[in-house]
């Protein structure tokens, strides 16, 4: 009882306590903000300790389970990915991703063969399954088949996003037991970094696809001890791993935290020992390093890009001079400290470097609609493109600007608002709800709309295809250009670097001259770890860094 | 009293089927489905997947086909299945209930153990110092949110004293301490809220009582001071409080959304939103019919409870 009532003091002393001192608690904002700190980068020279469990955050519950293949958010993805393997994957300690950068996972070894027709992956031997069974080329033709909706393939996705990613692969056979072949209708050497990205692990072929959702049968360095819904996903080591001496961690323990404060302060208490990629705003990153100051933070791109889309079959965006108009209208460097505070970087359709790997420079950008130095130069040309349709600011045109009814949409759209104002373009704002945005956007059922659209790698097919071409259901602009077409695939079979590098640059200088969907910026997420944390690099991507295999704690 | 009770179990099962056709029609004037939401995170739409979807999960079939079901099912005690966790309903709410039972428990009890003394005290000593620091106090809780006294509370414990409760739920055979620690945090912030109603139900209700005739006569009989307040008048001025005590304690039920987010607790408030965000008709419509029977119960226990305190309340036979 004596317990009791010492702790029902303690805690009432507490609440009066801060109470009393919430004004001084907030007025430690900072107002001159130190720069986050680039992480040192892998500590190779300090020897790796095994042991210890990593203790992380999840914005919200696994959408659909561990079904990496069902779903495209990150919420699944993270948690998942270190249950399961990939047959490639991103080099986990390099930060760059690039073709160079790709290390073996189920294949041991692989070759393109045929003038990259044919993909021939060679597999490692003696891998099982988290339920003991062998891991076989079965498994592997089983995923892909399903994957690409083969007429013949043994199991069907609820929900495939990423069919399309491999709409050339013709055939997958397998010659032997650990020997699989990809082969292509025609060359496309960028297959194998989409094959390197976390949204593409390799399912068990004896267990239902459906199964995934629940629980998670994989090869990976850790296995799932225990969801409890809505408040955690607990995944401990897997002994079997193929790889000696892997992972490091005995366990992994992600919390389900849906208030972002709460997330902030669990971090900033030492509860938890890594913030959710994507998560962390330049803001709050400042506030968390002058909190705890030994809190490593790494700013990365998250390979996601505000956009500007507009429905190019309903007036008054069928106009090309109308839409070109909004893209030269908007002042992205503007956008970027008014509702970034700076978190962000200006670029066209990929990721600009250094954050990418194919993105424009800035000294490319120059020139495009939005980029010039002078905004107001800008603003000029947009009211003579205006003035040419007939629209001036006396005489506005009025619109509806769809967004989502999320926070980051409805900032970024109300900053559009004001700058289409300027240009004669009176927006009124409609918010629409997660479960209708999608099908909304798909549907074409909008004039004008502020969106975010992030992407697996960071590799141009992955992007092009999905979100610029011809027939594309994430195509939301509906955008079609004959010539854009033929730039994309002469783009995906060219085997030279250089070459296609090249042509990329047309391609995203092509794509923002006409407007198909103005990129605004590619936003830069602050990861935060505490300094104990090693080996956790973020790649460009924040859905193909997950694994966990390499990591440690030397706490 | 036994035909009262009956009668009144009557009319909740009445009440409870009218709810049952409210939040089911509700639900189902809400823009999208389970099936848009799942696109959702998928980031596309396929009208023919879709339509496969609504079939497998039985969302095709006429909303009053679903509506018998449902009740067919609640009837055999099969709650269903939940559309987002393919797991049975009844197996991901069994364990949110005790923890909002328990904080809403505590949570009252709190309110109680500082509004009915508070309320006393200010009603006795009124008009002096301490009855307008009381009624500030009181007001101070009224006007302050608790999810906002529950952000305040988390960020002064990680402002000074680098730590904050546990991220998940700590049973009390677990570690008791913890778990104690866990709830007394979050029911203080509520509770202070809901104590200042009370505060000051108990204030004006006691306040009038202390004029009436028979407290003028115990006065004068000699009785005590202790005996005249505690005895005679506190009781009879209970019935209102205890009346908002019910309310409070089923409108905590349903009510804790924001405390269990901050807090991070795995309770019934905040699984309810999030199944709503997922259209995860099973659960929320179970979720709801649960926060009614809470409701039902708990004002026909306060019902009850009059009888106890007042002796004159008599239930017709």
């Amino acid at each position: 009882m004596s317990r009791v009532r010492g702790a029902l003091f303690s805690t009432i002393v507490i609440v009066l306590v801060a109470v009393a001192l919430t004004a001084p608690a907030t007025s430690q904002t900072p107002s001159t903000s130190p720069t986050p700190q680039a992480s040192p980068t892998p500590q190779a020279s300090q020897t790796p300790k095994p042991g210890g469990v990593l203790n992380m955050m999840l914005r919200e519950d696994l959408s659909q389970g561990f079904s990496i293949h069902e779903t495209s958010t990150i919420s699944t993805v993270w948690p998942a990915m270190p249950c399961l393997n990939n047959l490639v994957l991103f080099d986990p300690l390099r930060k760059t991703e690039s073709v160079d950068t790709i290390i073996g996972e189920l294949a041991e070894k692989w070759s393109w063969q045929d003038n990259y027709r044919n993909l021939v992956f060679f597999l490692r031997k003696g891998v099982k399954w988290h339920d003991g069974q062998p891991f076989t080329s079965r498994d592997v033709k089983f995923t892909f088949d399903m994957l690409r909706e083969a007429a013949d393939a043994p199991a069907k996705l609820r929900i495939n996003p990423r069919k399309d990613w491999y709409a050339n692969v013709e055939a997958i056979e397998t010659p032997d037991t650990y020997t699989a072949v990809l082969r292509l209708r025609k060359p496309q050497p960028s297959l194998l970094l989409m094959l390197a990205s976390g949204y593409t692990p390799v399912y068990a072929a004896h267990v239902p696809p459906a199964n995934y959702r629940t629980t998670c049968v994989g090869t990976g360095p850790f296995k799932v001890k225990e969801w409890r819904k809505g408040e955690y996903v607990e995944l401990v080591k897997n002994p079997d791993y193929f790889v000696k001496g892997r992972p490091y961690l005995d366990g992994l323990k992600y919390f389900v935290i849906v208030e972002r404060g709460t997330r902030q302060a669990a971090i900033q208490a030492g509860k938890l020992d890594v913030s959710f990629p994507g998560e962390t705003t330049k803001t709050a990153a400042e506030q968390l390093k002058k909190a705890v100051p030994q809190l490593v933070v790494t700013p990365y791109s998250q390979n996601v890009a505000e956009n500007i889309i507009m429905n190019v079959k309903k007036p008054p965006f069928d106009n090309p001079k109308i839409r070109l108009a909004v893209s030269h209208a908007i002042d992205r460097r503007a956008l970027i400290q008014a509702v970034h505070q700076g978190g962000a970087v200006v670029g066209a359709a990929l990721a600009p470097k250094p954050w990418g790997f194919w993105g424009l420079a800035e000294k490319d950008l120059v020139g495009l609609p939005g980029y010039g130095a002078k905004p107001a130069d800008e603003k000029a040309l947009a009211r003579k493109l205006m003035a040419e349709a007939g629209i001036s600011p006396e005489k506005p045109i009025k619109v509806e600007i769809v967004t989502r009814a999320i926070a980051v949409y409805v900032d970024m759209a109300s900053f559009i608002i004001n700058e289409l104002k300027q240009i004669g373009i009176d927006a009124t704002l409609k918010q629409i709800e997660t479960a209708q945005w999608h099908a909304m956007a798909t549907r074409g059922d909008y004039q004008i709309g502020a969106n975010l659209t992030g992407i697996g790698p960071d590799d141009p097919d992955a992007n092009y295809y999905e979100n610029y071409a011809c027939g594309s259901p994430r195509n939301y602009s509906q955008y079609c250009n004959e010539e854009a077409m033929k730039l994309f695939e002469a783009q995906s079979q060219e085997l030279d670097p250089k070459k296609r590098l090249a042509l990329n640059v047309a391609i995203q200088k092509k794509l923002e001259a006409d407007a198909a969907r103005p990129i605004l910026d590619w936003k830069i997420d602050f990861f935060t770890v505490w300094p104990h944390v090693k080996n956790l690099i973020p790649h460009q991507s924040i859905y193909n860094f997950g694994r966990m295999q390499e990591v440690w704690s030397d706490k | 009293m036994k035909t009262y009770v009956v009668q009144r179990l009557v009319i909740a099962l009445l009440t409870l089927l009218g709810m049952s056709m409210v939040i089911f029609t509700l639900l189902r004037l809400a823009p999208g489905d389970i099936v848009d939401i799942l696109f959702s995170t998928a980031g596309y739409v396929s009208p023919s997947e879709k339509q496969a979807i609504m079939k497998e999960l039985g969302i095709d079939r006429p909303y009053w086909v679903q509506y018998v079901d449902w009740l067919r099912q609640i009837l055999t005690g099969d709650l269903g299945k939940s559309y987002r966790y393919d797991q049975p309903a009844w197996q991901i709410i069994r364990p949110l209930v005790p923890v909002t039972l328990e904080l809403a428990a505590l949570s009252t009890f709190f309110a109680v153990l500082i509004g009915v003394p508070t309320g006393v005290i200010s009603a006795v000593r009124q008009d002096t110092t301490l009855d307008y620091v009381l009624r500030v106090f009181s007001l101070a809780g009224l006007s302050m949110p608790a999810f906002w006294l529950g952000m305040v509370i988390i960020l002064g414990l990680v402002t000074w004293f680098s730590w904050i409760p546990p991220l998940t739920y700590v049973g009390p055979t677990e570690d008791f301490k913890l778990h104690a620690v866990q709830f007394l945090l979050p029911a203080l912030a509520v509770g202070y809220r809901s104590s200042a109603l009370i505060m000051r139900i108990t204030r004006s209700s006691l306040l009038e009582v202390m004029r009436e005739d028979y407290i003028r006569t115990a006065w004068a009989k000699g009785q005590t001071g202790r005996i005249v307040i505690w005895r005679h008048a506190l009781k009879n001025a209970l019935l209102p409080v205890v009346t908002v005590i019910g309310i409070e304690f089923a409108f905590l039920i349903g009510g804790l959304v924001v405390t269990e987010t901050v807090f991070n607790l795995p309770g019934v408030a905040r699984f309810l939103v999030q199944a709503i965000l997922w259209r995860d008709y099973p659960i929320v419509q179970n979720l709801v019919m649960f926060i009614a029977i809470v409701v039902i119960l708990s004002n026909l226990l306060v019902d009850m409870l009059y009888g106890v305190l007042d002796p004159r309340v008599r239930y017709g036979d």
